[in-house]
């Protein structure tokens, strides 16, 4: 008969099997599992009302005269333009929306696998930490994306067939370019600043009103800060503030504040930067077993 | 003997999904065993008689009370929930003694009736630990004990031994005896017959939302003997092993698996087979490698039982 | 047990439960931010003449007014049952010997005693901080308590209308942010009596200072813009009208709902 060995951890120092996109499944399902709530795609469907009324302004645009009577004093505004696409980009109720979105589709993302204990589960198989990361982040990607780059892309679309002319992509060839830009920019944010407060809790529904507390909440301190110091410089402690600076800059539209766009940048790199360290502390492959 | 509790013609939808069909039941004093598959409808079925879902047909009343909305009924009930759920922030002590609050006990009342309630589940030395560092036997004890604490006339344990060591187990069935003798009516359910066999002699099968047969051990024993029994064998030379076993009347049918080492039997004395088979092991020198039984499970006998 | 006891060993339970939880220090934690903003504006508005409550509801007000009382009530209203059947502990307190009412009742006064305490301590904190040069004058006392006690009505009425949210709702959250943070903010841009559509509206009726239109900084106009206000005794009613209204609905669904757990 063999002997019993002792048992005991151990960490494996394998390599692990290569695989091209191990992180998918994480995705896959994580997109999944958001639109089994029936909330949340009615949510989602709600979110593209900024891009409709965008698109709405663009075929007026172009039939001005049959909408005289309407628009009046409002050509000014549809005088389409990079103007005119940062003005979808960084109005108030995308944001908020985007915020709703993520709250209700991306707020369980780490909180559920904390909550039910299924890291190991995932770190149990051929998986990294990159990975699992990865896979939730693009679960974050994929709805920002679809709310922002998507829309911004075939608005252009949209301006070019309503034009019959390819004159508005020669006028601002860049401008696919700087919806790639901040399309990208909001998705890393979001999805570092959702993944964050999702690492924190193991309660949802308290992630939930992290999400949006603190979104609203940098609103609310930018402006009592704004009453005291009457600096714009204020503007810094707020979320939304700081991505509408820095969706005017890459579109090249004047700033909404008189403060270097270099600083939001490096705002919304630090808070990144912190929900990086606090992932990676949080995300453990081995727990204490109680 | 008067029944404690009783249930007639309940039913339970969830949405489109039947949980209870058409349950009539009384339950008397002592032990009863509810026993079924995960699924079956038992702990739908406590939730109806603890007044946590109101059923869709049929009617529910313990001591002749109707339970929905009827709080005084709940004086004489203890009720120990399936889920390993808790208010984690408390204290084993400050769970129970702030449960205890709601009977209307005086402070020093509580305080005794905790503390008689942790020592019956063994766990007065840790009453004082955060029961979020509780380990799952603590938690399961903790469980139990918030169900007695008030002395209830009734008892219900929706699986109370699951995620327990064998010690632990042993140490609560004993207390489950005990509420016995002590003239409670318990109502506990599993689906691990041995379990409820170790408790009661009185057992209630539950199959996708009905009752599917009723009575004491020797009787549902017997029908899961009637249950012919798949056992497989894994053997250097399973064709000699098989006609070591022509013979025996109590064997139904044999094949031989696919990989040509496995000898499947079917018989309905499974402990008879065993019986003979470590005798022609030890007798013919044939090397067994494994033995399993595919459908040696609750589920395989209600599907024999349901099919009957 | 009688409803008033069961009501009050509720309460009791759940209001040191309360108190233990983490997400209690964090909303505590939250309330020291306006003490540090008073400190910032003392010193940076140190001898600017004017009212005291013009400064403190330019200032301060929006954040409890705006934020802290509506993400306190949120997260607290909405746990109320919300928190019991996701944490499938529903099932300890339905099956004692309580009226299924006095366990909404009784949770609701913990956690609006416990929101309460809180508020009233940032806000005493806060206000005396910044009004610090004062503390002799008698009339600052009295503007304290109506800041407290339209704080206290607030904790009141909101909580209340999230209880009921999370009593009827499966996710009571989603709606109860986009009222709290996108109806009330949003609704005194409609014209008309719209605005009295929404509790913020008698919150603001009963400000101890409200200044003229167009006055004052960006916190001002987020407060108090467009505002026409009820009259005190209106107002105050209003308040103790919808709490009352929508607690006696949390209740009476409470009583006649059953809850399923989620798998």
């Amino acid at each position: 008969m063999a002997t019993v060995r002792e048992k005991g951890y151990s960490h494996w120092d394998g390599k692990l099997g290569e695989r091209r996109f191990p992180w998918w499944p994480i995705t896959r399902t994580g997109i999944q599992l958001a639109f089994r709530k029936k909330r949340f795609k009615f949510v989602f469907a709600g979110a593209f009302v900024p891009a409709f009324v965008f698109l709405v302004g663009l075929y007026v645009s172009e039939r001005l005269e049959d909408f005289k009577s309407f628009v009046r004093e409002s050509d000014r505004l549809l005088n389409i333009g990079p103007k005119y696409f940062s003005a979808y980009f960084t109005n108030d109720s995308l944001l908020f929306l985007i915020v709703l979105v993520l709250a209700f589709g991306a707020a369980g993302l780490i909180a559920d696998d904390i909550k039910h204990s299924s890291l190991q589960l995932y770190f149990s198989r051929p998986l990294s930490k990159t990975d699992y990361l990865l896979g939730k982040m693009s679960v974050i990607f994929f709805f920002v994306l679809i709310l922002t780059a998507l829309p911004g892309l075939v608005l252009v679309i949209f301006k070019l067939i309503f034009a019959g002319s390819f004159k508005f992509f020669l006028d601002y060839p860049w401008l696919p370019l700087s919806i790639l830009g901040y399309s990208a920019l909001l998705t890393v944010f979001f999805a570092f600043y959702v993944l964050l407060l999702s690492a924190l809790s193991k309660n949802a529904r308290y992630v939930i009103v992290l999400i949006f507390g603190i979104y609203i909440f940098s609103n609310v301190l930018y402006g009592i800060l704004n009453s005291i110091f009457r600096t714009p410089y204020m503007a810094l402690f707020s979320v939304s503030a700081n991505l509408q600076q820095a969706g005017a800059f890459i579109f090249g539209q004047k700033l909404p504040q008189a403060v270097p766009a270099g600083w939001s940048f490096l705002v919304l790199a630090g808070i990144c930067v912190l929900a990086a360290v606090v992932l990676n502390r949080k995300i453990r492959s081995v727990e204490v077993i109680k | 003997m008067t029944a404690v509790i009783a249930a007639s013609n309940l039913s339970k939808w969830y949405g489109n999904v039947l949980g209870l069909n058409d349950v009539s039941l009384e339950v008397e004093e002592g032990i009863t065993g509810l026993l079924g598959p995960n699924g079956a409808g038992k702990s739908t079925f406590m939730k109806l008689i603890t007044g946590q879902m109101k059923p869709n047909i049929g009617t529910v009343t313990v001591r002749g009370q109707k339970v929905w909305n009827n709080p005084e009924v709940f004086s004489g009930i203890g009720f120990c929930p399936e889920n390993d759920v808790f208010y984690e922030d408390v204290t084993g002590w400050e769970f129970l003694t702030g449960l205890l609050r709601f009977y209307g006990y005086a402070p020093a009342e509580i305080r005794e009736r905790a503390a008689r309630a942790l020592d019956i589940v063994d766990l007065a030395k840790d009453k004082d630990r955060l029961i979020r560092g509780y380990s799952r036997g603590m938690r399961q004890r903790v469980k139990v004990a918030q169900a007695i604490a008030h002395d209830p006339e009734i008892v219900i344990l929706d699986e109370p031994l699951s995620g327990l060591d064998p010690l632990g187990k042993r140490k609560l069935i004993k207390l489950i005896k005990d509420f016995k003798s002590e003239g409670r009516t318990v109502l506990v359910s599993s689906h691990v017959l041995p379990e409820i066999e170790a408790l009661t002699s009185r057992i209630v099968l539950v199959h996708q939302g009905k009752i599917l047969a009723q009575g004491d051990i020797p009787y549902i024993r017997e029908l899961i003997e009637a249950h012919p029994h798949q056992i497989s064998v894994r053997s250097s030379d399973p064709r000699a092993l098989a006609a070591r076993f022509l013979g025996d009347r109590s064997i139904q049918k044999m094949t031989f698996a696919a990989d040509g080492r496995t000898l499947v039997v079917e018989t309905h004395k499974r402990d008879d087979f065993f019986g003979r088979l470590t005798g022609v092991v030890l007798e013919d020198g044939i090397e067994v490698e494994e033995i399993s039984s595919p459908d040696d499970n609750l589920q395989a006998v209600f599907e024999y039982l349901v099919g009957k | 047990m009688n409803t008033p006891r069961s009501i009050r060993e509720i309460f009791g339970f759940f209001f040191f439960l309360g108190r233990r939880t983490g997400k209690t220090r964090v909303f505590a934690l939250l309330g020291l931010i306006p003490v540090v903003l008073a400190v910032v504006v003392r010193i940076v508005l140190h001898g600017r003449s004017g009212d005291i409550a013009a400064v403190f509801t330019e200032i301060l007000m929006v954040f409890f007014l705006q934020f802290y009382i509506v993400i306190l009530a949120l997260f607290y209203g909405t746990s109320v049952t919300a928190e019991e059947v996701e944490n499938r502990t529903l099932s300890y307190l339905i099956t004692r010997p309580l009226p299924k009412p006095a366990i909404v009742l009784g949770k609701y006064a913990a956690y609006a005693l416990l929101m309460f305490a809180m508020v009233a301590v940032s806000l005493t904190l806060s206000f005396f901080v910044m009004n610090a040069a004062r503390l002799r004058e008698p009339a600052l006392y009295l503007t304290f308590l109506s800041y407290l006690g339209v704080l206290g009505l607030g904790i009141l009425a909101y909580t209340a209308f999230f209880t009921f949210l999370g009593t009827v709702l499966k996710r009571a959250i989603l709606v109860g942010l986009v009222f709290g943070f996108g109806w009330e903010n949003v609704i005194q841009y409609f014209p008309g009596s719209t605005q009295r559509f929404s509790i913020v509206h008698y919150l603001k009726s009963l400000l101890p200072y409200r200044p003229a239109p167009g006055g004052g900084g960006k916190g001002v106009a987020l407060l108090l813009f467009r505002l026409e206000p009820t009259s005190t005794l209106l107002a105050v009613l209003a308040l103790i009208g919808i709490g009352a209204a929508f607690l006696a609905l949390a209740c009476w669904l409470f009583r006649m709902k059953e809850y399923l757990y989620e798998e």
